[in-house]
């Protein structure tokens, strides 16, 4: 029965880890697009459409923070290859 | 050319063989969803994910010598084969492991042929344990380690195995309910130009991930061979060519395109849109890395389904069932499947004996292979109609005809 034991515990991790990086990202990247479609609503459709200053920062702030992310799941794909463990004690708590 | 060598080529080639289908397999799994929301197009997105793939293969450094050992005990814990195992030149540890094999690319072809995704890693677990218990008896296969950490077929395969399409439709069904939430008000056109412009960095992620974890099992067993025969020696690297081969057969294989698959995965269980599309890549590639950063690995069949299969519930999409359904039965038979079909090639092999036994169970192979291609060719799916509006029992190849 350890083995169940063990598993449910992994399974506990990934389910947290998995939902603050697999659904909150897309949930930031999806405010940075309603961000950049910030006061035209449904006319953002119009080719000529230009996203209001503010806007347009929000969507940078969005969107750098999920590039970050990226990047640094990327570095953890390499570290983990050339047997590094990166530590995430300060990002995600419980760990 | 002593017998034994030209085992061992064989064994290298099965071996390749069976990285091959690990990557058309798996095709699906990262760019399914991008193919059928048409934020890649087909031959695009298969390119874009073998090199990806092939990257991956390289970034794996980690010695991954001892992947039988988590369900059979056909090598030490350091990863040296059991002394007893090579007494005879190798041959009797080359046989089980060809067995294996081929029972692992018998299972991955006929799944193809169904259009269903399983478990690649599983279906290499079931032949070796197919092999090793007929080869060494049921006390050679890990069923249950010895509880200090998650191991054996219990631990490694099944229990993941149960959890894993659970954590995944869980994420996905969040990450969906928020994308859709967040951008209610976002007019649908410009929304969906973000999203698919999003989704090929998912995609890209879960191939990069794909690479590093697949790949490095087959770069094992051949090490693994290359060992058993006194080729190679040194217990802690992996020979150069090995790993370039195997990031070459894993990648050409997803650059192939398990099209039925894709088209199965995209198209048969849920409407895929954009939004939708990016919360269940984001989804899968977060478990899938999180999983293996954490030492609880999962398979990526099984969380990029579960993904798929959330990122509907989310949305309260129509889930197509009888699909899903049919998915399921092929991951619970997988490791049973190939267990049968590497026994009954080990026992072929056996009985045969010597380099005639390695030749035949090889030509056995090459036969069924053929045979299922052949099968395969009487509907045929590829780039052009993976995208097809789905009809149901296309699993049974009643494509419908193109006219042009």
């Amino acid at each position: 029965m350890n083995n169940l034991w063990l598993a449910l515990e992994g399974a506990w991790h990934v389910l947290l880890a998995g939902i603050i990086l697999g659904a909150g990202l897309p949930a930031i990247f999806a405010l940075g697009l309603r961000s950049l479609s910030y006061g035209t609503g449904k006319d953002a459709d119009d080719p000529l459409h230009q996203p209001h200053l503010i806007g347009k920062i929000g969507a940078v702030v969005c969107f750098s923070l999920v590039i970050g992310a990226i990047g640094l799941g990327i570095a953890v794909i390499v570290a983990h290859g050339f047997g590094v463990k990166l530590s995430f004690e300060r990002f995600i708590p419980g760990f | 050319m002593p017998p034994e060598l030209v085992v061992l080529s064989l064994v290298v080639v099965t071996a390749l063989a069976f990285d091959f289908t690990n990557g058309f397999h798996d095709t699906g799994n990262a760019m399914a969803t991008s193919i059928a929301t048409g934020a890649l197009k087909p031959k695009v997105a298969v390119t874009l994910s073998a090199i990806l793939n092939l990257i991956g293969a390289f970034l794996s450094v980690e010695v991954a010598l001892t992947v039988t050992n988590a369900v059979v005990r056909i090598q030490d814990a350091d990863g040296a084969p059991r002394p007893e195992l090579i007494a005879d030149g190798g041959m009797g540890l080359l046989l089980i492991i060809l067995a294996g094999l081929v029972g692992a690319i018998l299972w991955n072809l006929l799944t193809w042929l169904f259009g269903l995704p399983s478990s690649s890693s599983h279906a290499l677990f079931g032949g070796l344990i197919g092999a090793t218990m007929l080869g060494l008896g049921a006390d050679g296969v890990k069923w249950v380690g010895d509880g200090t950490k998650l191991d054996g077929v219990v631990g490694k395969v099944i229990l993941p195995a149960l959890l894993a399409p659970a954590i995944a439709i869980v994420v996905a069904s969040i990450g969906t309910w928020l994308v859709f939430r967040i951008t209610r008000s976002v007019a649908e056109g410009f929304r969906d130009r973000g999203f698919r412009l999003g989704q090929i960095g998912s995609s890209s992620l879960i191939s990069l991930a794909h690479g590093t974890n697949d790949a490095q099992k087959t770069m094992g067993v051949i090490t693994l061979a290359l060992i058993a025969t006194g080729s190679w020696t040194n217990l802690h690297a992996v020979p150069f060519w090995v790993k370039l081969a195997c990031a070459i057969a894993i990648a050409l294989g997803t650059y192939i395109g398990g099209w039925r698959i894709i088209r199965t995965m995209g198209k048969g269980l849920v409407e895929v849109c954009p939004p939708q599309g990016l919360a269940a890549e984001a989804s899968s590639a977060s478990v899938i890395l999180a999983s293996s950063h954490l030492g609880f690995a999962l398979s990526t069949t099984h969380v990029a389904t579960g993904s798929i299969l959330g990122s509907g519930l989310g949305r309260r999409a129509a889930v197509n069932w009888s699909v899903a359904g049919r998915m399921v039965i092929a991951w619970v038979i997988t490791l049973p499947s190939a267990g049968i079909a590497g026994a009954v090639t080990w026992f072929i092999g056996h009985s045969v004996g010597g380099l005639l036994g390695a030749l035949l169970v090889f030509a056995i192979l090459l036969a069924l292979s053929g045979v299922m291609y052949v099968y395969s060719r009487r509907s045929h799916v590829d780039h052009k109609n993976v995208n097809d509006d789905w009809v149901e029992d296309v699993t049974d190849r009643q494509l419908p005809v193109r006219t042009h």
